[in-house]
């Protein structure tokens, strides 16, 4: 190694000494220490700053991010998403996140997530910069720091309600969630009071359970006399003021809301939780009063062999005419097994007990033993007509008398089966059908034949020379009466009568005469009056004539045609008998009647009665002169008797006039009136009777 | 080589019995402690070089490290906010087809330090051993280490001409990332590891072979 050149300096021994190793260590050396100092203290910093690790599961990843998506706790960022895979089974989506340490401890049971999601809606456009950011999970949790988990489910749905909000949850129910979103503003008074949740369904799917939170102070309103109504959309209203249309908020208009009023007061103060239906208007809200929503039901289920058309959920149960529940649930269930499978419907009624009477205390199990027992008495189940325009059904409990006996089927299916009976459906359709039936079914054709025959047999009657004739020999007939009337042996009479009062007069004063002298004077007087009372009678004679003659005047005026056209309506009355040809031969009765009437008369005339009072009053005449010419000797006695009679005929004629002695005289004329009645009911006498005259009688 | 007299007509410094100022080339005789021009440090062979370089060397690989964990860039745009890695950025790169450029991040962030790292351990430790091997190459490889280590440096001007221009708020931000410091770091340390290695310990090298 040294050979170098002998005449340049001494080789020097450049290997440098090696003193200790610490004494060589150059201050240079510090710099990787530090390096490695600061590295190693960065990476501890960091791994003891990256925090707690959360576990969230969500339905999906939707927008979530590893490494990216942040969590914000009241929009402050406090951890971000690590790490998104699958649970085991494939069922969520698990988010690993790590949570700032000083944050984890209060992530306690009533910690929730969700991710936040750009929303635009009528409320509002909310996350808007997510859509440019991309999702973060948003957490809610309360101040107070509980047992810290490490695991969470979280929320599909922004939770409305923050943890540190003070106000009031409460449950409403509703029949249909479809309007109510959300966010919906819940309502009192006009004024934003709170709003709801996501809708949800019940457990058993029958309804739809929607969480409202009642800001503080406002919730002091509700007790358990509120009342919740559905205020969304618009309501139109026909009355008698015209048309109302009612429009509430836009928001509600679109997206729904929810009203609530303490209608009555009294009501107590209600917890977190309590729960409330949902009417469907105010109006209905405000009636329901005694609808306890709280109230347990019974449920009860009728199987119906038949169409269940008509019966919507939310039909009525009535029972003895009162509601008692309503259909909860409709639906199609298989009955029996193999063979014997069949379908039946069922309708799930959901009955309060405390509408079946019983106390308000009373459970379920009471109103279901009640209900057994009528069931085990009759009781059985049918569907009813409700509305027939909208044929609408509802279901009623009714007791049939001759029900077969049956129970309450309490094992088998979800609820007890009640038995059912035949339904009283009248379906309008059904109803008008039947109508038109009925229409159909009426003879309208023999009807109408029968009108036509009729008809025919009126017109061969009218037309017929027998009902033509009847007229006329109605008016022969009176015609004959007339005759008869007008005969001169009828006319006659009077005078004849005339004749034998005049021949009495004579005897009367004959017997005057004869025998009487010293009473002439009164028999006289009484002879007059006789007289007078015959004069009078043959006076009202000619008035009795009149009044005949007018009768059969009257009688010959009869209208015809009246007659024609009573005699068609009794025939239109008898239209059996019209057509037959009796009728026909009856007409010919009639008139064979009427002639045989005629015939009477004409015999009458011919040689009856009256030629027979005619000879009686001769032979009274006959006797009369007979009297007269034993009388005839006494020529003064007749010569006083006529004076007497000129005398009476003077004041006969007096009588006319008024005079002062008129009360005397209007007596004396009443007895001469009662006379003169006396010799007109013999006249009648021996008129109806002649032979009386000849028998003495 | 010549026994006894320099190779080549080549004699060092030191054979001269002179010692060069490495600052501004002023030849002093061997004893002088500080140049008389420049009055820099004179020393005809740093004794502590191969510890410094070490030294160094390990700050250097120890920042690069972290410069390779830690995101580099944190851009933030209006949709995304993205953090990429040294290595994240070139597969990134790659995966959209700029292959070109994906090749030059790779090279001047990868390649260059590492093959630095490589070369100056191979020099240190070819020294300590006194090895004669490929002595000009490692002349070379000197040479090249010293020349591309600023290069390297390239990353961290890109980030930070980036972050210094695209900071538009809400729109687009990009920020350096730790990755950025420690990969600045990390190019500081090799080429101050580079600049400690006393390449006249290879020509003793060469004529202790000799």
């Amino acid at each position: 190694m040294s050979n170098s050149e002998p005449t340049g300096p001494a080789p020097l021994d450049v290997r440098p000494v090696k003193p200790s190793i610490w004494r060589r260590l150059s201050l240079v050396w510090l710099v990787p220490l530090v390096a490695l100092a600061v590295s190693l203290g960065a990476a501890w910093q960091n791994y003891a700053d990256r925090g707690t690790l959360i576990t969230i599961s969500f339905e999906n990843a939707s927008g979530i991010l590893a490494g990216e998506t942040t969590i914000k706790y009241r929009d402050v960022t406090v951890g971000e998403v690590e790490d998104i895979e699958f649970s085991d089974d494939l069922a969520v989506v698990l988010v690993r996140a790590r949570i700032e340490r000083n944050v984890a401890p209060y992530l306690d049971d009533d910690a929730q997530f969700w991710v936040v999601r750009p929303d635009v809606s009528v409320r509002g456009i909310t996350g808007l910069e997510t859509v440019l950011s991309g999702v973060y999970i948003e957490g809610n949790w309360d101040t107070e720091a509980d047992v810290a988990q490490f695991n969470f489910t979280g929320l599909e749905q922004p939770n409305l309600i923050r943890a540190n909000q003070r106000g009031k949850t409460v449950v409403l129910r509703a029949e249909d969630g479809g309007s109510i979103a959300a966010g919906a503003p819940v309502l009192h008074k006009g004024i934003e009071v709170g709003y709801l949740e996501a809708p949800q369904l019940s457990l058993d799917g029958q309804q739809v359970i929607v969480n409202a939170f009642i800001e503080s102070p406002y919730d002091r309103r509700i007790t358990s006399s509120t009342r919740f109504w559905d205020t969304s959309g618009f309501s139109i209203s026909f009355g008698a003021s015209g048309v109302s249309l009612d429009v509430n908020s836009l928001a509600s208009l679109i997206e729904g809301g929810i009203a609530f009023d303490t209608v009555v007061s009294g009501g107590a103060p209600v917890s977190d939780g309590h729960r409330f239906d949902i009417f469907a208007n105010e109006q209905s809200a405000r009636d329901s009063l005694f609808t306890d929503p709280n109230a347990e039901v019974l449920e009860v289920a009728v199987l119906f062999e038949q169409s269940v058309s008509g019966l919507t959920t939310g039909s009525e149960v009535r029972f003895q005419g009162i509601r008692i529940g309503e259909v909860s649930q409709l639906s199609a269930i298989v009955v029996g097994e193999a063979d014997t499978a069949e379908v039946r419907l069922q309708a799930v009624l959901a009955i309060e007990p405390s509408r079946l009477g019983m106390g308000a205390d009373a459970t379920v199990d009471d109103a279901m033993e009640l209900l057994s027992d009528f069931v085990a008495r009759g009781l059985r189940a049918r569907m009813v007509t409700g509305n027939i325009l909208a044929g609408t059904l509802l279901v009623e409990l009714v007791t049939v008398e001759d029900a077969l006996p049956a129970i309450m089927t309490l094992t088998s299916g979800l609820y007890p089966i009640i038995p059912t009976t035949e339904s009283q459906i009248s379906d309008v359709a059904a109803t008008a059908e039947g109508v038109l039936a009925r229409i159909n079914a009426l003879p309208v054709e023999e009807l109408m034949d029968g009108a036509i025959n009729l008809m025919d047999s009126i017109e061969r009657l009218a037309n017929d020379e027998y009902t033509r004739a009847a007229p006329a020999s109605l008016v022969a007939l009176l015609d004959e009466a007339r005759d008869l009337v007008a005969s001169d042996d009828v006319q006659g009479i009077p005078r004849d009568l005339r004749v034998v009062i005049s021949d009495l007069d004579g005897l009367v004063k004959e017997a005057t005469e004869a025998g009487l002298i010293s009473d002439i004077d009164a028999a006289v007087t009484t002879a007059a009056q006789v007289a007078e009372n015959i004069e009078i009678a043959t006076r009202n004679l000619p008035q009795i004539t009149a009044d005949i003659e007018t009768f059969i005047a009257k009688a010959n005026q009869l209208e015809l045609e009246a007659l024609v056209a009573s005699t068609t309506q009794t025939l239109d009355s008898i239209d059996a008998l019209v057509g037959s040809d009796d009728a026909l031969a009856l007409t010919a009765t009639a008139s064979d009647a009427l002639a045989s009437l005629r015939t009477v008369l004409d015999g009458i005339v011919e040689g009856g009665a009256i030629e027979n009072t005619n000879e009686a009053l001769a032979s009274a005449n006959a006797a009369a002169q007979a009297l007269e010419a034993s009388v005839g000797t006494l020529p003064d006695l007749v010569e006083r008797a006529s004076r007497l009679v000129a005398q009476t005929e003077a004041v006969v004629n007096s009588y006319s006039e008024r005079s002062r002695f008129s009360s005397e005289t209007l007596a004396t004329l009443r007895a001469i009136q009662e006379a003169s009645d006396a010799i007109f009911s013999l006249a009648r006498t021996i008129e109806r009777n002649p032979n009386s005259l000849l028998i003495g009688r | 080589m010549g026994s006894s007299g320099p190779i080549n007509g080549l004699i060092s410094a030191r054979d001269a019995g002179l010692v060069a100022c490495q600052r501004c080339g002023q030849v002093h005789p061997l004893q002088t402690r500080y140049c008389t021009r420049c009055d820099g440090p004179l020393q005809s062979r740093d004794t502590e070089s191969l510890q410094k370089v070490w030294a160094w060397l390990i700050a250097g690989m120890i920042a690069y490290i972290p410069a390779n964990i830690y995101p580099m860039l944190l851009t933030s745009t209006l949709v995304e906010r993205s953090e990429s890695t040294i290595i994240g950025g070139v597969i990134e790169l790659f995966d959209h087809g700029s292959w070109g450029i994906a090749t030059i991040v790779f090279a001047a962030s990868v390649l260059i330090p590492v093959g630095k790292f490589i070369a100056i351990m191979y020099l240190a430790i070819s020294v300590q051993r006194q090895s004669a091997a490929n002595r000009h190459e490692r002349h070379k490889a000197y040479e090249v280490v010293e020349f591309i280590g600023r290069w390297s440096m390239i990353d961290v001007f890109v980030v930070a001409i980036l972050s210094a221009l695209v900071q538009l708020d809400t729109i687009a931000t990009v920020n350096p990332g730790i990755a950025a410091v420690s990969f600045a770091l990390s190019v500081i340390f090799t080429m101050l590891s580079a600049q400690a290695f006393d390449s006249r310990l290879i020509w003793d090298a060469d004529r202790m072979q000799q």
